[in-house]
């Protein structure tokens, strides 16, 4: 009888765990926390480079070595752009956004979710760059080898009214070709 | 000398993790019996589903395509013989190998076998752990469903926290651009390569270890494959929704073994992330420091002593951890002898179980210490003819080692009962005992790995250090009981008892001296080598070489 309850209550404790390797394995859950739709800005755009120069004086060129005598010296530098976001006539985004790259030498990139009930938004982007220093030279060595596209342009803006479903994200990004704002994927009629 | 268990586990919350494990090893033993408890034998079935793990992933890897994964993955579902069952059994596979190997991690833990050689172990057992969650990880990223979007966002997100990449990565799941093929390939080639620095791993596991056990006994090896192919089939685990980067994951089945972390992490910025999991993998790794016994706690290693040394290789043999090597003689005789290393021992006393001569094993707990104690022992209580003197290990045996008495029988402790010189069982014996009850930790569950299996031996099959066969084998009793066994003890007290009422009365010796022959065995042991080697001849036992001597348990 002992025998016979051993082994009923091994075979109920291995079903037991047997069941709950699978219901685990199985959890169901909601990844999405506060709201039922998104929206994403997400872009990369190359910033404007500048560089601001100045011709060395008789002293300083006097101390350096022949061959390495320039005249004028450059010091180049990507200009900031700042993102004004307005979702439903409220401000959710105001901040400058450098260059990324431990030099700062790298390109922008935009990166903002803001979770939203489906239905009717109001949206207004603004990307701008801040203004070029006027003792500065706005063109790089790059734009000079016709990579000027590549730059954006110092004003980017999207003001768009959009129509989210359940469970929508629409994205906002920088269309690199035609150099503006764009919303891709799951824009609402 | 009463020993306790305090006496290795110094810090409150590893006696209460001990404490805790007794009645689950308890209840599991007395359905499964000792021999195939799916918890002492946690680390051996981790490895089984390892090689479930590989033999599935070879065969579905065949049909996996990198260009449209989720639609491959319905494909084997649906399509591929035997797909969906051989599938699910990956899955189920892999979360059983988390859960044993979580069970194994704190068992060790729990049992203070965490600390000192074993360092080596749990350190490379933690990043075997780590190794394992990142395979889930790209596993499910794989199959490119709702939760493998997820996890692919939320591990680039952390990623992104480091300053490795020069481009975010986390922008190739926002929806931008088409999800790039390289991105699958990199994630297969990670799941693919990756078992083989787990293999690597493993053997680094294991590799302080004499006659690592990797595979679980037979019938537990197919009792646990069953099961998990019977789940497989009647609860088959589907691919989800496929994943859409322009649609929000909502609510979809998760595997909690591998996505558990995900409501810990979701609204924490990948740094905080990252800092939590520091604090929680460093608490992991430096848990060998920090729950170790205080220094003049911690038991030393292991001594030889040269002079009764005979070179037998027998505690080399019998060593679980390999700590003890067989070297040249130093002291002007020829031959070899035992050298222990400090630095791989781990106390456990095994050697001095082993030596007949008593001329090795821990300070104060050689075979010479254990005869003196049990000297002492019956000098201040001589057992009655009646008297089933219980010899108990102090890592089981039902704690009653807390005691000086166990239902009215004297009980003597030993650190672990493979430690145990057979002298002090014939001791107890001619000093009159009615009979002894050795119980040891069921030997799946020494805390020494190999002790209950040495003294069975030395008890019945001769192994070296053996009973003697003066000592009548009717009046000596072996049980196994782990900590939360104590009606194990009683019912062997009770049986052993028994047996001893059927027996004439058991006669008493007075002046017995076992150590003195210590040095006669050592002697003539000595004398019959004739030099180099062991007691056969010049080449060792059995006329084999140190180099290439007997292999370590054949004796």
């Amino acid at each position: 009888m002992r025998r016979i309850g051993r082994w009923v209550g091994g075979a109920a404790l291995a079903l037991g765990a047997t069941a709950a390797l699978g219901w685990l394995s199985q959890v169901p859950y909601d990844a999405t926390s506060e709201a039922d739709g998104l929206v994403r800005l997400a872009w990369r755009t190359r910033g404007t480079r500048v560089e601001e120069c100045r011709r060395l004086t008789a002293a300083e060129l006097e101390r350096l070595p022949v061959h390495m005598r320039q005249v004028e010296l450059c010091e180049g530098r990507i200009l900031p752009h700042r993102l004004v976001v307005v979702l439903d006539g409220r401000t959710v985004v105001d901040e400058a956004v450098y260059p990324s790259g431990a030099r700062a030498d790298r390109p922008l990139y935009v990166y903002h979710e803001f979770p939203v009930k489906p239905g009717w938004h109001e949206l207004d982007i603004a990307f701008t760059r801040d203004p070029v220093p006027a003792d500065t030279a706005g063109e790089t060595e790059r734009e000079r080898l016709g990579e000027r596209e590549s730059a954006a342009p110092p004003r980017l803006t999207l003001v768009r009214r959009v129509l989210l479903a359940r469970d929508q994200i629409l994205l906002v990004t920088y269309d690199a070709a035609e150099r503006r704002l764009m919303l891709k994927g799951s824009e609402a009629p | 000398m009463k020993l306790s268990l305090a006496r290795y586990h110094s810090l409150l919350v590893i006696r209460f993790l001990r404490r805790l494990l007794a009645p689950a090893d308890a209840l599991l033993n007395r359905l499964y019996t000792w021999r195939f408890n799916p918890l002492y034998h946690s680390g051996a079935i981790v490895v089984l589903t390892f090689v479930l793990l590989l033999i599935t992933g070879l065969y579905l890897v065949f049909f996996y395509r990198l260009g449209d994964p989720h639609a491959s993955i319905v494909r084997i579902s649906e399509q591929v013989w035997l797909g969906r069952w051989i599938r699910s059994l990956h899955r189920y596979a892999s979360d059983a190998a988390l859960v044993a190997a979580a069970i194994h991690a704190f068992r060790m833990f729990a049992q203070g076998r965490s600390w000192g050689p074993r360092v080596l172990a749990w350190v490379s057992g933690l990043v075997l752990v780590g190794l394992v969650l990142v395979l889930g990880w790209t596993g499910y990223v794989m199959v490119w469903d709702v939760q493998g979007m997820v996890l692919a966002r939320e591990g680039a997100r952390f990623l992104d926290a480091l300053p490795l990449f020069s481009e975010p990565i986390g922008r190739a799941f926002v929806g931008e651009r088409e999800l790039p093929s390289a991105f699958f390939f990199l994630n297969l080639f990670l799941h693919v390569a990756l078992p083989v620095g787990l293999g690597a791993l493993l053997w680094l596991h294991v590799s302080r270890l004499a006659r690592p056990g990797l595979l679980p006994p037979r019938g537990l090896l197919w009792g646990t494959t069953g099961i998990l192919v019977a789940l497989s089939i009647l609860w088959p685990a589907p691919p989800g929704t496929p994943a859409d980067l322009f649609q929000l994951p909502s609510r979809a089945p998760y595997d909690a073994f591998y996505a558990f972390w995900l409501p810990l992490t979701q609204g924490l910025p990948g740094a905080a992330a990252w800092v939590g999991v520091g604090i929680v993998g460093g608490i992991a790794v430096l848990a060998p420091w920090w729950s170790r016994p205080r220094a003049a706690l911690r038991p030393p290693p292991s001594v030889v002593n040269q002079r009764l040394c005979t070179g037998c290789q027998q505690c080399y043999l019998d060593c679980p951890y390999e700590a003890i090597a067989m070297v040249d003689r130093t002291d002007g005789r020829n031959g070899i002898m035992a050298r222990v290393n400090p630095a791989l021992c781990v106390s456990c006393g095994i050697c001095a179980g082993s030596c007949a001569p008593m001329g090795v094993g821990p300070p104060g707990r050689t075979g010479q210490d254990q005869l003196a104690r049990v000297r002492d022992f019956v000098a201040a209580r001589a057992p009655a003819p009646d008297d089933v003197v219980v010899v108990a290990c102090t890592h089981g045996a039902g704690g009653v080692v807390e005691e000086s008495t166990f239902d009215g029988a004297p009980v003597l402790a030993v650190d672990c009962a493979g430690s145990l010189h057979t002298s002090v069982v014939e001791y107890l014996v001619r000093s009159g005992a009615g009979g002894v009850l050795i119980v040891a930790c069921p030997p799946r569950d020494c805390q020494n790995r190999e002790g209950p299996k040495w003294l069975e031996q030395r008890l019945y099959h001769e192994r070296e250090a053996e009973l003697k066969d003066r000592v009548d084998r009717r009046r000596v009793f072996l049980a196994y009981a782990d900590l939360g066994e104590l009606g194990t003890v009683a019912a062997a007290l009770e049986r052993g008892r028994r047996d001893v009422a059927r027996l004439e009365r058991a006669g008493r010796e007075a002046d017995i001296v076992l150590d003195a022959e210590c040095d006669l065995v050592a002697v003539r042991g000595m004398e019959g080598r004739g030099g180099r080697g062991g007691r056969d001849g010049p080449d060792g036992p059995q006329g084999r070489q140190r180099s290439q001597g007997p292999k370590r348990g054949q004796r």
